[in-house]
């Protein structure tokens, strides 16, 4: 019986001790997964953890330094975690963040740009009426030696302006000055005219185009700018040489210096700030601020020519080039056309005066076919006129006046004897040679009237020669002399 | 490049000159007269230097007819004459003196003796 009782008993602790194995491994499976699992979502947490830290310390600065620059913002540290939900709450974090600082940066963008303009107009305000007490001093002043420091106050005051309008531009604001349509030649020295070392500036090849009115200044500015740069990054005993070159569809100013010239990199960023397409950064000029390419970029996008500097000088630095389109240039008038026409239209000598040189052209434009003389100027593309049109000559006299308006010799004095021009209400086939007024009644007689006189008077003397005297004809010509020329009276005497 | 039309203010008076202001030689008066040379070339000049010569080509300018026309101070456009006199572009001429008056000593002693004899 005991065996009965001990077989079950040990039946039964075998029983219990595979279900207690069997209860043992389940758990111990179970406790192993939940481990697994803790494991992981641990790690996972420290995954967060440090996508969170990676997000404070390396991917909100990138936002905040890098607002401007096209550089690609870094991502999650951790690839996991892309396409989760917290990854998604990140992207939005980033985003709202980007949105706050340009938000803040354009304002502090905005408020700066608008300080240092306004501050620039008024300095700019005062370089200019400064500018033009200085030029008044000079004409003033006949002496050399206050003509010596006079110059050098007029070009530290020329700089100054220059700067004030370089920043004024940055700022967004217009360069300013309007200006008469100037000479390619005039414009490149006016650059010159404010840069510290302009003695270093060599201008050569004069060439006969100028600049319309409304691109003068900048294209002043932006030359100068880059004869700035030219003179301060070359040596003081070198010098930079300016050429003007006539090009198909423009002009170019070429501007070559002999200085330390420019690497890859820095070509590279000047190109990017002379195509004038990213917005300039007040902010972010460096220190000393170098805003020189920055002006030159925007001055450039803004009137529609064109820069580089990314070709080498033949003397080593760098060779700047400013394309003129030639919708920016047009045609002054120069001596040399109106020196041209002036030997065939009359051999007398050459003008003393030179404010003839003004009207002088119109005599040979007159001539021929009755053009009128704006219908002729040098460049029949040029858009845009000269501010200050030669006035056309009234309505484009015919021929037949031409011939009254035509000079006939000099006088001793070198003025042109010109004949008198007949009234057009009694035009003719009178002959205007000998019109000599009557100083008594201040009419004037006909030709055959006054020979008629002139022979009574030459017949009286003979007369009044001979051995007896006879009474003079005087009265003769008498009739004639009241009735005929009753209309002469609106003639001009 | 007429000299009226030129902007005024844009090229400064130091660039004018180069940076000089004493002219090279000091014979020039307000109404000294200036006459060029027409057979000189006219190569190398600066623009100013060219007005000059064909302002005077015609005939003789005072130095302050020549400063009024190139729109230049008369001081600015004495170094330049001066250039233009070395370099043998223009020669220049002092200007006809007026007829010579009578010393004002001279007349006062006539006039005492007019009076003293009458």
């Amino acid at each position: 019986m005991t065996d009965h009782i001990s077989e079950a008993v040990s039946w039964c602790l075998a029983v219990v001790a595979l279900v207690v194995l069997v209860l043992l491994t389940r758990q111990r499976r179970i406790t192993a997964g939940v481990r697994r699992r803790n494991a992981a979502l641990e790690e996972s947490l420290r995954a967060r953890d440090e996508e969170v830290r990676h997000l404070c310390d390396i991917r909100l600065p990138a936002v905040a330094d890098g607002v401007n620059l096209p550089t690609p913002l870094p991502g999650l540290k951790d690839e996991k975690l892309a396409g989760t939900t917290f990854a998604q709450s990140l992207h939005a974090v980033m985003e709202q963040f980007t949105r706050a600082v340009d938000k803040a940066q354009s304002r502090a963008d905005a408020s700066a740009k608008s300080a240092l303009k306004a501050s620039m107009r008024a300095l700019q305000g005062l370089a200019h009426e400064q500018q033009v007490s200085i030029s008044q001093m000079q004409d003033r002043h006949d002496n050399p030696d206050v003509l010596r420091d006079l110059l050098e106050i007029d070009h530290a005051n020329s700089q100054f302006g220059r700067r004030a309008q370089a920043i004024a531009v940055l700022c967004g604001s217009w360069p300013g000055r309007q200006r008469l349509a100037s000479s390619l030649t005039d414009v490149v020295r006016g650059s010159k005219s404010r840069i510290r070392d302009y003695q270093r500036v060599q201008v050569h090849s004069l060439i006969d185009v100028a600049v319309v009115s409304r691109a003068v200044e900048p294209v002043v500015l932006a030359v100068a700018e880059l004869l700035d740069n030219a003179a301060r990054h070359s040596q003081p005993n070198t010098s930079v040489e300016v050429s003007l070159q006539p090009v198909h569809n423009g002009a170019c100013i070429v501007v070559d210096d002999a200085g330390v010239g420019m690497d890859g990199l820095e070509v590279q960023r000047a190109a990017t700030l002379l195509s004038g397409q990213r917005a300039v950064d007040v902010s972010r000029l460096g220190d000393p601020p170098q805003f020189g390419f920055a002006v030159v970029g925007l001055l450039a996008a803004r009137y529609g020519f064109s820069v580089s500097v990314d070709t080498r000088s033949p003397y080593g630095g760098v060779r700047a080039v400013l394309f003129l389109p030639s919708a920016l240039l047009t045609h002054v008038d120069a001596g040399a056309p109106s020196a041209a026409a002036a030997p065939e239209e009359r051999s007398a000598p050459p003008r003393t005066l030179p404010s003839r040189r003004r009207a002088e052209p119109q005599a040979p434009g007159a001539a021929t076919a009755g053009i009128p003389a704006q219908a002729r100027p040098v460049e029949p593309a040029a858009p845009a006129p000269s501010p200050t049109p030669r006035p056309a000559p009234a309505a484009a006299p015919p021929a037949v006046d031409d011939e009254a308006a035509r000079s006939f010799g000099v006088t001793a004095g070198g003025l042109p004897k010109r004949r008198r021009r007949e009234a057009t209400a009694a035009p003719g086939p009178r002959p205007v040679t000998q019109t000599e007024p009557d100083t008594g009644s201040h009419r004037v007689r006909s030709a055959e009237e006054t020979a008629q006189r002139m022979g009574a008077f030459a017949r009286g003397t003979r007369s009044g020669r001979a051995a007896h005297p006879e009474t003079p004809q005087e009265s003769a010509p008498r009739p004639q002399d009241a009735a005929p020329h009753s209309e002469e009276g609106n003639r001009q005497a | 490049m007429s000299p009226g039309r030129r902007e005024r203010g844009l090229v400064r008076p130091y660039v004018v000159t180069d940076g000089r202001a004493y002219p090279t030689r000091n014979t020039f008066d307000l109404v000294t007269l200036v006459m060029a040379h027409p057979d000189r070339p006219l190569a190398g000049l600066s623009p100013e230097k060219r007005g000059v010569m064909e302002l005077c080509l015609g005939g003789a300018l005072s130095v302050a007819e020549v400063a009024g026309y190139l729109e230049l101070p008369v001081s600015v456009t004495k170094v330049l004459l001066g250039d233009l006199v070395d370099s043998g572009h223009i020669t220049t001429r002092s200007p006809i003196p007026p007829a010579e008056l009578p010393e004002t000593q001279l007349l006062q002693e006539v006039l005492d003796g007019l009076r003293a004899r009458l």
